[in-house]
């Protein structure tokens, strides 16, 4: 028995165990007899809600939504980013707007972006655009700015030109931060895609919980949280998996010796 | 201290006549596009007449509350949990199952439990906060080198003296960073919740405007929130540089000419 305590299994058979106090919870209406539904009933209104289709068409529009918003973001984030950290210039000019619009919590922004583009899709694209750009705009620019000044100086000792010294020096160099600022962004893709589809939406997954909940429907409520929650889970071990690819020869050399 | 930014005022300036210039163009569009000189003048017309003000302290007290709960709970929690494996391995699989689900799916089942009211935008925003503040704490003490430890034992400090003189210093800068995402982080959640079922706070008010077609408040009232973010940031990173200056001096690098 003493072996298993520390181990891996220890943490599955503690998710177990709570999976099963859940469940008798629910049976027993120890918490709420119909918002807290046993956990059986909610893994088989999961299995209902996949097979049927009706959930997956939420997470198809949600995830178009949040790759369109993200992947923008990360294209006119990172361009200004790189522009921000090797230009003075664009910095000073640039800076307080920066700091002034990041200082906007983003959900202060969908009212406005109801006004001009509606409740439909370009709305939440729009609004993920704009809370991802940050983080990623952010890290990019103290990337850039940290690179090492003698790698910028021993490649134009060898004659790079502008282009070329961005593309094979600056760029690499600040590759990590810019993944950081990737991986926080993603987290916030979600999020918002979550938030703006809660208040206005007529399809996503964020409005497939809410909906959920207010026509009562519980254990279909916590089926969609569940479904939420995997999705989570895929895209950031997903996220991980290219982030280890693209960055393998950036952990060989930074890998401490033993 | 930073020096002034000439440039970015001019350019914020520019980008303030460009607004004024265009809505003023706009025609048809004027209805959704007031301005910036509206925009001001009604911003300080609501902060005037104390109409804003009471929204402000809503959602202030809200995000206060929530996010003192969710630092003093998650840095707790994370502490054990960095400081005692067996334990993290019992909850690993939970923390990882929870973690990646977006927070604002939460606010439905707080909704059921909680009602409407404060008790649920807090509950909401304290489950937000609390795992970017977590897994940075747990990070920050298992990271602390080795060498710091033995050496402490070396000293024979006791549990205690070795908790306060070498974890907690050790693992701050990562606290920090976490208490940092987190406060991003509290600011969305308690604007959605308030979005989302409310009658007060300024995400309720900012809603509210646009659903009545006051547009000048409506960005009049995102004007006034984006300036208490930025407030709070200020707030954070001066308290940040005054209570970790110890850490900066230490890990300066040495310019290199």
């Amino acid at each position: 028995m003493s072996h298993l305590w520390g181990s891996r299994w220890s943490g599955f058979g503690f998710l177990l165990l709570l999976v099963l106090v859940w469940e008798a919870a629910g049976r027993y209406g120890w918490i709420h007899k119909l918002f807290f539904p046993p956990a059986t009933k909610i893994l088989a209104s999961f299995f209902q809600i996949v097979a049927s289709g009706e959930v997956l068409g939420h997470v198809g529009v949600s995830l178009w939504r949040a790759g369109l918003g993200y992947g923008l973001a990360a294209l006119v984030a990172i361009t200004l980013g790189v522009l921000m950290g090797y230009w003075r210039v664009a910095y000073e000019s640039l800076e307080v707007v920066v700091e002034l619009l990041r200082a906007v919590p983003p959900p202060a922004i969908i009212p406005v972006a109801i006004v001009f583009l509606g409740i439909g899709d370009q709305m939440k694209v729009f609004i993920i655009l704009f809370s991802c750009a940050f983080p990623i705009l952010v890290n990019t620019m103290d990337g850039v700015r940290s690179v090492d000044p003698v790698l910028v100086r021993t490649a134009r000792t060898f004659g790079l030109r502008q282009g070329a010294l961005l593309w094979k020096v600056v760029l690499p160099a600040a590759s990590p931060f810019i993944m950081t600022g990737l991986r926080i962004a993603l987290a916030i893709a979600l999020i918002l895609v979550v938030i703006s589809e809660m208040v206005g939406a007529t399809s996503g997954i964020g409005y497939f919980i809410l909906d959920s909940q207010r026509s009562f429907r519980i254990p279909q409520m916590y089926a969609g949280m569940l479904v939420l929650a995997l999705l989570g889970y895929t895209l950031n071990r997903g996220f991980l998996l290219v982030d280890a690819r693209l960055m393998a020869w950036h952990k060989g050399l930074t890998a401490r010796q033993r | 201290m930073a020096r002034f930014p000439g440039k970015g005022l001019a350019v914020l300036l520019g980008c303030l006549v460009l607004w004024e210039v265009l809505a003023r163009q706009s025609g048809a569009l004027a209805l959704y596009f007031p301005p910036a000189s509206q925009v001001l003048a009604t911003l300080a017309a609501i902060l005037g007449n104390g109409e804003l003000l009471d929204h402000i302290a809503a959602s202030l007290l809200r995000f206060a509350e929530g996010y003192a709960l969710a630092a003093a709970l998650a840095v707790s929690a994370g502490l054990c949990f960095g400081l005692w494996r067996p334990l993290y391995a019992l909850f690993e699989p939970l923390i990882e199952l929870l973690r990646p689900m977006p927070s604002p799916a939460t606010i439905p089942i707080a909704i059921l439990f909680l009602g409407i009211g404060d008790q649920m935008k807090v509950a909401v925003t304290v489950y937000a906060c609390f795992w970017p503040i977590l897994l940075n704490t747990i990070d920050g003490v298992r990271a602390i080198d080795p060498v710091l430890m033995n050496t402490a034992a070396t000293f024979r400090l006791g549990p205690w003296e070795r908790f306060r003189k070498v974890v907690l210093p050790a693992a701050s800068p990562q606290i920090v960073t976490g208490l940092r995402v987190s406060l991003a982080i509290a600011l969305i959640l308690v604007t959605t919740s308030e979005m989302v079922v409310s009658n007060d706070g300024l995400g309720f008010y900012i809603l509210d405007r646009q659903r009545s077609f006051q547009i000048p408040e409506m960005y009049a009232a995102i004007v006034a929130l984006a300036m208490i973010g930025y407030g709070l940031n200020r707030l954070f990173l001066t308290l940040d540089g005054w209570a970790m200056a110890w850490h900066k001096g230490l890990t300066r690098k040495e310019e290199i000419l």
